[in-house]
């Protein structure tokens, strides 16, 4: 993370018990941002967080299949979803799963707005499954131990 | 429920609280084995591990003089640990926008 990524670090808010909210201000004027979120040219440069990305699909329309596979060291890690709503350049809902997961979309709201002195607000909001699932889920405990969860965690996350 | 959720929530949105529970997963240690490790003060430390105890993710014991912390009965299920997941991935990604941003600063703006 350079300096000045470090100082404008998103403001991450869980909002209820299912959804979570961030809002990150971005120098560039929103025109540009929105390219750089939905040229999938731009996205392959910057979504893999450092990884090497793959767009394997790329239908950028109302139900439009998208699909990213991720490069770490570690192996590969797929992604996709649909596309709900588009409103360029302002807004685009999708939803987003991980292979690993398979049945766990989760449902992704991405806003732009222009702000003063040529930046652009992001704010994505995020819903997951449902209360009941995953109270369930919490309940229902698990026996794998916190060191394999982080050592899992740290292989789908490998890019610092 | 929720407030179960929370706790756990805010006691893995620290980097040190995560590293305190990686570092446990391997073997207990005492309040000074962590502070040591994590260079931080006792007070410090214990701050951490009052949260971590409270929601459930450690538990600690005090043995004579020593406090010895372990894996607590809690552990993150599947899914829980995906939104963690997921928020770190989402925060990251946002970060290596920002790059590609500053790093085509000037081109194309419009």
């Amino acid at each position: 993370m350079t300096p000045a990524a470090a100082a404008r670090k998103a403001n991450v808010a869980k909002v209820g018990d299912r959804e979570i909210s961030i809002e990150r201000t971005f120098d560039a004027p929103r025109d540009k941002v929105w390219r750089a979120m939905t040229d999938p040219k731009l996205v392959a440069q910057w979504w893999g967080r450092g990884n090497p990305l793959d767009v394997v699909t790329w239908d950028f329309k109302r139900g439009g299949h998208w699909r990213f596979v991720e490069h770490s060291d570690h192996g590969d890690h797929g992604f996709e979803g649909r596309f709900a709503e588009i409103d360029p350049p302002k807004k685009v809902q999708q939803t987003f799963e991980w292979d690993g997961l398979p049945g766990h979309a989760c449902f992704e709201t991405m806003t732009l707005e222009e702000i003063a002195g040529g930046k652009t607000q992001l704010r994505v909001h995020t819903i997951f499954f449902t209360k009941d699932e995953r109270d369930g889920m919490m309940a229902s405990g698990m026996e794998t131990g916190m060191n394999q969860s982080y050592e899992a965690l740290d292989r789908v996350l490998a890019s610092l | 429920m929720v407030q179960y959720l929370d706790a756990g929530f805010a006691a893995m949105a620290d980097a040190t609280r995560r590293g305190i529970l990686e570092r446990l997963g391997k073997s207990p240690a005492s309040i000074t084995d962590l502070a040591e490790q994590f260079d931080m003060t006792l007070t410090g430390i214990k701050k951490h591990v009052a949260v971590l105890e409270d929601a459930g993710f450690i538990r600690s014991k005090k043995i004579g003089r020593v406090r010895t912390c372990a894996l607590g009965p809690r552990t993150l299920d599947r899914e829980t640990r995906w939104i963690e997941q997921y928020t770190r991935m989402l925060e990251q990604r946002l970060n290596s926008l920002e790059e590609f941003l500053e790093r085509t600063k000037g081109e194309n703006d419009t």
